[in-house]
């Protein structure tokens, strides 16, 4: 793919950014979902900035055991130290290790981006959160790695009152939903906060994320069987409730939800449908009137017609060009070409991807797809063709995604899921 | 898009129910039903899109120079007979409706049957309909539609019920995204078109609808192959030699992209001028009566930031200005209808107003978030709509400098935006100022809204400034006075979201099953265009009523339902 990088550097001449690196990233068989987040991630400036501070810090201390997080961090120094600007790397040891560490992503299989981001993000966390208790209290507390998952609130480990740990991944992804709950009786309002890493939005034909941003924070009744048990009435009563956005992050991901479980099918289906995104965002539902900008730098997209089976791709903005990783091959492509990734105002015949998969379907978990939406920009979506069978997946998709690259300004039938990254104009307290 | 061989079928037909269970062929406003009257739309599978895809943009043209008075062929004599008062050059579409010329300013043609014409400054529509001469077929006077889809140019004729377009003109080496008309045009040449490759061509329309080829006829081309684009700027320049010249294809690509054209209008009252913005952010001014191959060639624009007007240097060749406008595209122009001003709107956001003969910036002021995609003025030159990628429809002031609503009802991106100029208020009973403005807007969540604007309504006093408090600086309209004065040749921020009054529609009716791309006003119907080139025509409620000399079936049939809208007809007592 030398080739391939040089044509690269042609085109952006003398615009190449000084010091930057784009390196594409082999695929082992199916791991295109790990591909298309880590260069996501990998130009997500304040997230490669940390990870490479902490990681430079933390050598120095010396005892490097191996977890997912120096894999990452060694990956991200392989890229950026290459001698070359651009190139292919193989990212065998954090696959091996992501492997490894959990086996869900340990078969050949089509995982998912947003499972995996969000599994990496928490991974991450632990890592940090541990290596920060063994720090400071070295005696004491051995406890538990709490489960903390999205652990905002593990309010009381061991009798004292601990702040929760903000580690920098905290910092730049982390944001707090309120959940708040009106007793239609009393009157009373509950809120609940949450943290969240992403959004993920439930999506609709023909739409913009910011009409899906909409919804997600609209006022929901909960009556019938669905009542809410008041406190003050200590009983089970109607209620309203809405979801605001209480701290948005610096960096937001969104993850759209193109795939929905369709009942009479049995199984999950890709929704294609045309969402779009613009690649600046504000966020209206908060708590207080942020008016925060966010700016899209990733998109990560599923191509291809069904949960089970398909590829991923990432558009990923870098000093205001945009570049399309696809494993090992990097491209530029023109702002306007983003738009091709929103999805289809057209519905497949459902069908499509029925038979041979339909089964397999079932066995596995919900893969939602998502976008991350970073305060920089963001998008997502895709295109879908069917693909052959999991076992023809790469060459079929090959290409697919070639016609892809070929004709980006031609807007693809078919746009799946994707992940979009946005990030904080001007990210971080940095 | 997988579609079906069958030439008649539109795509939008045979997607219909993907979503929802078909569209209404009505809406209900507050003032009557309008009704599904017809529908154009292009022969598919003739379509190539070599060129990658382009949204459909609509052109209303009428032609009047030789008119064919009582009946021409194949056209409703309810159209004929009224079409002197009909709009003219409308452009609508995404890019706003920069033809679209009003021959009076003040008040919102608060008299519908009044020439709520668009013609372009002086010349009136009452004119055109005295002259009589009969013709044949397409040669004679005439509404015709003009629009894009894929590499070829449709022209319809409006007044005739056919599907189908009547002539169809095919662009070999790159897609037409835009054009304009001028019904007033001195030689002939009255249409403007503008192609994905940045190559702009005028020309006649009656003589394209004489030919009987697929090729356009007499025309002037000018920026070939988007020769101008070329001289950009140093950057790209350097690019190119770089990847050696044009040996490289993606260098080509990007260049490509820059040069495209994306919205293209005749100055009002120019007298053959014309502005073509692009890709880049550049608008070139072109005189249709200088030589269209004499490039002119013009200086590096050094700071690609700032706002900068070069002339040509000799005056015989065409473009004769470039105005360097914003970075990255402009989205689209409108001209004032008398042709004082100049609002362009852009992907950074910004709708900015130029003072077109002065060529200075005159006020502006950024989106919510996101590009603006299209703009449009009223016709007193008061107001300027605009919608963007944050689904918001803006309403600017020219007397305020500011932002003084949004409207907030579209679930997607707001592709279009027009000032209902045939509409007025229920209430209004010719006592004076027409306080209130009707407008519509078109976006991609496939929905067209109606809107009102009653400058009563949205004095409301912002929440930040005490009700009562500041006094009113600013003259005559009421609005809101949240700020200090804001001075000329600035461009405002984002406003925060709790600092602008909201609209909401009085109307929200999905009318395509494909995101739309334009709306038009005409006297007694209302067009709408999506995206893939399908084009509906809505008959406005009563429509009888209002132009009693064209009776006709259709027209008549709508009043007969109106009945279903509770008793008060046309709603005189909606909205207090």
């Amino acid at each position: 793919m030398g080739a391939a990088g040089s044509k690269l550097e042609k085109a952006l001449g003398d615009q190449f950014p000084e010091g930057e690196r784009y390196f594409g990233l082999e695929n082992f068989g199916n791991t295109c979902y790990c591909n298309s987040v880590l260069q996501a991630l990998y130009f997500c400036a304040p997230f490669r900035e940390q990870l490479l501070e902490y990681y430079a810090n933390s050598k120095n201390t010396g005892d490097a055991e191996e977890n997912l997080l120096t894999c990452l961090a060694d990956l991200f120094t392989q890229i950026s130290s290459q001698k070359k600007k651009t190139g292919v790397i193989a990212p065998k040891r954090f696959v091996q290790r992501l492997k490894k560490q959990n086996e869900l992503f340990r078969s050949y299989m089509h995982q998912d981006a947003h499972e995996f981001l969000n599994f990496l993000l928490n991974e991450l966390v632990d890592i940090l959160e541990k290596e920060a208790q063994a720090v400071k209290s070295e005696p004491e507390t051995s406890s538990p790695p709490e489960k903390t998952a999205n652990g905002p609130k593990h309010a009381q480990a061991n009798g004292v009152s601990k702040e929760p740990l903000v580690t920098w991944v905290h910092k730049n992804f982390q944001g707090i939903l309120t959940n708040e709950t009106r007793c239609l009786q009393c009157e009373t309002v509950t809120a609940r906060d949450e943290t969240f890493f992403d959004l993920s939005l439930d999506i609709e034909q023909n739409s913009s994320i910011t009409s899906c941003l909409k919804n997600f924070s609209s006022t929901e009744t909960l009556n019938a069987e669905d009542k809410f048990f008041c406190d003050k009435c200590c009983s089970l009563q109607e209620a309203q409730k809405r979801m605001k956005i209480k701290k948005p992050p610096h960096i937001l991901v969104i993850h759209l939800k193109r795939f929905k479980y369709i009942e009479q099918l049995g199984r999950y289906k890709k929704l294609s449908y045309r969402v779009v995104f613009p690649l600046e965002l504000k966020l209206s539902n908060t708590v207080e009137d942020a008016d925060i900008e966010y700016s899209l730098f990733a998109v990560v997209v599923h191509v291809g017609s069904g949960p089970n089976h398909g590829h991923y791709v990432s558009l990923v903005k870098s000093h205001n060009h945009w570049l399309f990783f696809d494993d090992e091959n990097v491209e530029m492509i023109d702002e306007s070409a983003v738009q091709t990734f929103f999805g289809s105002t057209q519905e497949y015949s459902s069908n499509t991807d029925h038979g041979k998969h339909g089964a397999e379907v079932r066995l596995h978990l919900v893969r939602e797809l998502f976008m991350i939406l970073v305060s920089l920009v963001g998008c997502w979506g895709s295109r879908s063709k069917i693909a052959n069978g999991v076992t023809g997946v790469r060459s079929s998709y090959f290409s697919d995604v070639h016609v892809c690259r070929m004709q980006v300004s031609i807007l693809s039938h078919g746009i799946l899921v994707g992940l979009a990254m946005i990030s904080t104009r001007l990210p971080c307290e940095s | 898009m997988i579609n079906t061989s069958n030439g008649m079928i539109s795509t939008s037909s045979t997607s219909a129910n993907t979503q929802s269970p078909g569209l209404k062929t009505y809406f209900k406003t507050p003032e009557g039903r309008y009704k599904l009257h017809y529908e154009k739309t292009h022969p598919s599978g003739l379509l190539h899109y070599a060129h990658g895809k382009t949204a459909t943009q609509v052109t209303l043209a009428n032609l009047k120079d030789k008119p064919a008075p009582s009946t021409p062929t194949a056209q409703p004599s309810s159209f004929s007979a009224s079409s002197g008062v009909r709009s003219a050059a409308a452009r609508l579409l995404g890019t706003g409706n920069g033809g679209r010329a009003l021959s009076f300013v003040g008040g919102n043609g608060g008299s519908k049957g009044i020439s709520s014409t668009s013609s372009r400054i002086g010349s009136l529509g009452a004119s055109s309909s005295s002259n009589s001469m009969i013709n044949t077929n397409y040669d004679g006077k005439g509404s015709y539609l003009i629009f894009n889809v894929g590499d070829a140019i449709f022209i319809s004729d409006l007044n005739s019920q056919d599907k189908d377009p009547i002539k169809s003109i095919h662009f070999s080496n790159s897609n037409p995204v835009c054009h304009a008309f001028d019904q007033d045009a001195k030689d002939g040449h009255d249409l403007l078109i503008g192609l994905s490759s940045g190559d702009v061509y005028s020309v006649s329309l009656r003589q394209q609808l004489q030919d009987v080829g697929k090729k356009l006829v007499g025309a002037q081309h000018y920026n070939k192959d988007g020769s101008s684009g070329l001289v950009i700027t140093q950057v790209t320049k350097k690019v190119s030699e770089k990847c050696g010249i044009l040996g490289d294809v993606s260098c080509c690509k990007f260049e490509l992209k820059r040069r495209r054209c994306m919205s293209i209008a005749w100055v009002p009252g120019g007298d053959g001028a014309f502005g073509v913005a692009h890709a880049d952010g550049n608008l070139y001014v072109y005189e249709k009566s200088k030589d269209g191959a004499g490039d002119s060639s013009f200086p590096v624009i050094k700071d690609q930031s700032q706002f900068s007007v070069s002339h040509a240097r000799y005056s015989k060749s065409n473009p004769i200005a470039r105005w360097h406008i914003c970075q990255g595209s402009i989205n689209g122009i409108a001209f004032s209808t008398d042709g004082t001003y100049l609002a362009t709107v852009g992907r950074d956001g910004y709708l900015r107003v130029f003072d077109y003969s002065k060529e200075q910036l005159i006020c502006g002021g950024k989106s919510y978030y996101g590009a603006l995609l299209c703009c449009a003025w009223s016709m007193d030159v008061k107001y300027i709509l605009t919608g963007g990628e944050d689904d918001l429809v803006q309403v600017w002031s020219m007397e305020d400098r500011k932002v003084v609503a949004w409207g907030e009802g579209h679930n997607s991106w707001v592709s279009g935006v027009a000032f209902d100029s045939y509409w007025s208020s229920p209430n209004s009973d010719g006592t004076g100022e027409n306080v209130v403005y009707r407008f519509g807007s078109v976006g991609q969540d496939t929905q067209l809204l109606l809107w009102d604007l009653e400058m009563d309504e949205i004095v409301v006093p912002l929440r930040r400034c005490p009700p009562g408090g500041s006094p009113t600086f600013s003259t005559g309209s009421q609005s809101s006075h949240w700020d200090s004065v804001i001075p000329v040749g600035t461009l405002q921020p984002a406003p925060s979201m709790r600092d602008v009054p909201k609209l909401s529609p009085v109307v929200a009716h999905r009318v395509h099953t494909e995101p739309l791309s334009g709306v038009v006003f005409r006297q007694e119907s209302v067009l709408t265009v999506c995206r893939e080139g399908h084009i509906k025509i809505w008959m406005r409620p009563g429509t009888s009523e209002s132009q009693s000399s064209n009776s006709e079936t259709i027209s008549s049939t709508s009043l007969r339902e109106k009945p279903l809208l509770s008793s008060k007809t046309g709603s005189s007592a909606y909205k207090q």
